[in-house]
């Protein structure tokens, strides 16, 4: 659209980019970026909370995330015939489970849920699932719409239109309603298909701004100079066009992972995440059932989703505000 | 300007044309049909092979795909959205009865998001660097983070702990005709999905008006004596205003896609909890008729921004 945008001009003290810096030099700079930067600095230290959680989270985990924990029943009664049992059921069973331990014990750090399972077990691996599902999603989605933005911007005419069309019919959907339905394509949806839902629903986003950038990148004169001394249409992409707009890449991918996993959230909450494994948005959904005695499961898994896309949306902001802070309010 | 008007307008049927194909191929793509799901819920373990064929010829199943797609197509020409296989009622007289809450719901909610963004995000530009724009925009940023469902939970939490107020529902209750357990019902979805939206609309309100602020004629404003509250709101604000309209008309998609969690959670009976039943139940040609519905609400809003756009800037012109 005929939409003007003030391009924002660059402060004084803008990050230097010189060919050769010492490490010291690097370190200092990053620092200078932290300490101007604040926000991005908080988000930084909690992307890598998460991530090193997901990478390390066998050795963090303390309890497998399936473990049901539970005591001997003191009342137990082997001989018990089923009559005596059914007038006092507290007999019938060798062992109660810890359902809705307290949270900040030795034992359970965040208590337990109403199986006697662990919190803080699953929402360690929660997080590895997360990282899987936001990062996933994140380079899928970038990928695909990084090549169709590229080649639908370069080439034009009626490639571009039918492509831009296919663009807007995904965005004519609401969101949520199309990973409802591709995830649906299967009963029990698996990782790798939320996943690529996920992938395949962000993927109109970036063709978008690909090909925003490819289209005011093939104007310039470099591009122009190439063509004239023979350059081929494949070199011309890759060479000439791609480094110049991988900045916007990089700021696509790191501004949108926050997105894809609060999306996964949504599904999951709805009942429509990868089955067989635990993830955040479930947990917060199994816990609200009982938010009025027991919130402890809810309030956690909620907590580490908020915490999680908090870092990474952070994170992401101050990346594209370091490289190219034209895209901002995309 | 017409010709633009006209363009886009063809444009969004060949959009429209779109997602209907999308929406049928994916529906015809998901396993378990309508018939088999019926069938499998009242017969038990005996041969269900001749009841399934039965029901399918019945709902017109058994037609080649084709032929299923051009009956769909042509159907949408006509305006007609399909029958529910469930209810056998048209999917316009369901979304009828649904429609209604859905709208109480998502006015709300739009509401509550421009009342807690723009006064946020006007503060928070005004005092730049202040200890309260500090904390409004910490605020912001956790809204946008936080999912509504789990915004919501901590609402009722709330509700729950303090006692604030009973929630006993009986049915479908409109704001016009049962204000007190209509207001029950929807206020904390509302709080909800607003401070989601209003999150939003108050961060880039606050870099619009950063950007505003510096501008010349703001300066002149001032030197003119106008005071301040006069130039904040009808030189800054309303110049702010025009990227945040865009942005609410993209974010539609993002307010149904949380009225589908909210209605849900909350048990309203409105169309984002409808989708959700019918495509659980295999029950596709409402969904199909619905989703094709929100796709033209959303084309249209989108266009509408885009003329308000130049309406209210001048300086744009489309050709």
């Amino acid at each position: 659209m005929a939409q003007t945008r003030p391009v924002t001009i660059p402060s004084s003290e803008y990050l230097e980019v010189g060919p050769r810096r010492s490490r010291r030099a690097r370190v200092r700079n990053l620092a200078l970026i932290a300490g101007r930067n604040k926000l991005g600095a908080i988000g930084l230290v909690l992307v890598v909370i998460v991530l090193f959680t997901a990478l390390f989270s066998p050795f963090l985990q303390r309890y497998d995330d399936a473990r049901v924990f539970q005591t001997a029943n003191p009342n137990f009664n082997p001989t018990a015939s089923p009559i005596e049992i059914a007038a006092n059921p507290g007999i019938g069973s060798p062992t109660i489970l810890d359902r809705w331990e307290r949270p900040f014990t030795s034992k359970h750090w965040f208590g337990t849920d109403q199986y006697g399972r662990d919190i803080y077990a699953r929402i360690v691996v929660g997080a590895r699932l997360a990282v899987i599902i936001g990062i996933g999603a994140s380079a899928i989605a970038v990928l695909i719409g990084t090549a169709v933005g590229l080649i639908s911007a370069y080439f034009g005419g009626k490639i571009d239109l039918v492509t831009q069309r296919f663009v807007d019919s995904i965005q004519a959907f609401p969101g949520l309603v199309l990973l409802m339905l591709i995830v649906s394509v299967r009963d029990q949806p698996s990782l790798t298909l939320t996943v690529l839902a996920l992938g395949f629903l962000g993927f109109a986003s970036s063709v978008r701004i690909v090909r925003s950038s490819v289209l005011s990148v093939s104007q310039s004169m470099y591009v122009e100079a190439a063509r004239s001394y023979g350059a081929g249409h494949a070199r011309l992409m890759l060479r000439h066009i791609l480094p110049n707009i991988l900045a916007a890449v990089v700021v696509i991918f790191s501004i949108s992972i926050g997105l894809y996993i609060l999306a996964e959230a949504s599904l999951s909450f709805l009942g429509l995440g990868p089955a067989d494994q635990t993830t955040w948005g479930k947990m917060v959904n199994s816990g609200r059932f009982a938010i009025d005695l027991h919130p402890w499961e809810s309030l956690f898994s909620g907590a580490a989703i908020t915490l999680a896309v908090l870092g990474f949306n952070l994170a992401g902001d101050a990346l594209r505000d370091e490289m190219d802070p034209r895209l901002r309010g995309r | 300007m017409t010709n633009y008007i006209i363009r886009r307008l063809l444009l969004n049927v060949l959009v429209l044309w779109f997602v209907a194909s999308l929406v049928f191929v994916a529906t015809n793509a998901l396993p378990g049909d309508y018939a088999a799901r019926r069938v499998a819920s009242t017969l038990d373990m005996t041969d269900q092979t001749a009841a399934i064929e039965y029901a399918r010829h019945e709902l017109g199943l058994d037609k080649p795909l084709w032929r299923q797609y051009l009956n769909f197509m042509g159907d949408l020409a006509t305006g007609d959205l399909g029958k529910s296989y469930e209810t056998g009622r048209s999917t316009w007289s369901e979304l009828g009865d649904r429609v209604p809450t859905t709208l109480e719901l998502g006015v709300l909610i739009v509401f509550v998001s421009f009342a807690v963004g723009i006064p946020i995000g006007m503060v928070s530009a005004i005092k730049q660097n202040a200890a309260s724009d500090y904390i409004l925009r910490a605020v912001a940023i956790f809204g946008v983070a936080m999912p509504v469902f789990f915004v919501a939970l901590l609402l009722s939490l709330a509700v729950i702990k303090l006692s604030l107020f009973e929630i006993d529902i009986v049915g479908d209750p409109h704001l016009w005709s049962e204000p007190v357990s209509a207001g029950k019902l929807y206020v904390i979805p509302a709080i909800a999905g607003g401070i989601s939206g209003g999150a939003g609309i108050m961060r880039i309100l606050r870099s619009q008006m950063l950007e505003v602020m510096r501008q010349d004629y703001i300066r002149t404003a001032r030197a003119k004596g106008i005071a301040d509250s006069g130039v904040w709101v009808r030189h800054a604000l309303k110049n702010a205003m025009l990227p945040v309209l865009t942005v609410m008309g993209l974010t539609i998609g993002t307010i149904v896609g949380g009225q589908i969690i909210l209605e849900n959670m909350f048990n309203i009976n409105g169309v984002g909890r409808f989708l959700f039943d019918k495509l659980n139940s295999r029950d596709f040609p409402p969904f199909q008729g619905t989703v094709l519905l929100i796709a033209a609400v959303i084309v249209t809003v989108n266009l509408v921004v885009d003329l308000a756009y130049a309406w209210l800037d001048p300086r744009i012109r489309y050709s």
